[in-house]
């Protein structure tokens, strides 16, 4: 499982638009970007190097909560939340195929 | 859901005593190409290239080209998301100005 955190310089309106806008995802997440924003709807991304993704929405919660399923393998959960000076926005990935990975490589590692 | 091929991938790249060595070059040196890893550990280029391409299969090492050469580091887990958050936070700067 990966977490991420991060404080934005933006309301909490502005992060879940940015999170949620298709146009807006192209901007900073993907080069082209399709999104059916409500549980069960599907988004797909596509990178200029070929890579192309497709996930289900799992949850969608406005300004506060954003899940959704890659079809390959794992979710994602966006968390917003009110900060000093902006929002908090925590990512949390996981994907049980690389957490096992990643958990071997940790203790292969430990023994080096 | 378990993916048992794709534990016996990581436990087969795992197993090999020579492959352990290029996992703890690369821990210790964070990065290095095929031609720095022959030089410091006791085998073939060809050696050291399959070894690197069975890690990269397992998805422990990822590579990354660099003009004319690839070098290669352990996985980083997590790291595209740094890239992506940072991306976003120049994304909510653009708009604010």
């Amino acid at each position: 499982m990966i977490r991420k955190e991060i404080v934005l310089p933006a309301g909490r309106d502005e992060v879940w638009d940015a999170l949620t806008d298709a146009e807006r995802l192209e901007d900073w997440f993907a080069n082209d970007v399709e999104l059916d924003l409500r549980p069960g709807g599907g988004a797909s991304f596509r990178w200029a190097n070929g890579e192309e993704r497709h996930a289900v929405v799992t949850e969608v919660d406005p300004e506060r909560r954003l899940a959704f399923d890659w079809d390959d393998d794992g979710t994602v959960e966006f968390t917003l939340d009110d900060a000093a000076d902006g929002t908090r926005l925590v990512v949390i990935e996981s994907s049980p195929a690389w957490s096992t990975a990643l958990e071997l490589q940790a203790s292969a590692l430990a023994r080096v | 859901m378990t993916q048992p091929d794709q534990l016996g991938v990581v436990f087969g790249a795992l197993a090999d005593a020579s492959r352990r060595q290029v996992i703890g070059y690369l821990s210790e040196r964070g990065t290095a190409t095929a031609t720095e890893l022959t030089g410091e550990l006791p085998m073939t280029r060809q050696a050291v290239a399959k070894h690197l391409a069975t890690l990269a299969d397992a998805g422990l090492v990822e590579s990354e080209r660099q003009g004319r050469e690839t070098r290669y580091r352990l996985t980083q887990a997590g790291s595209e998301w740094d890239d992506r958050l940072d991306s976003l936070r120049r994304h909510l700067e653009r708009r604010r100005r």
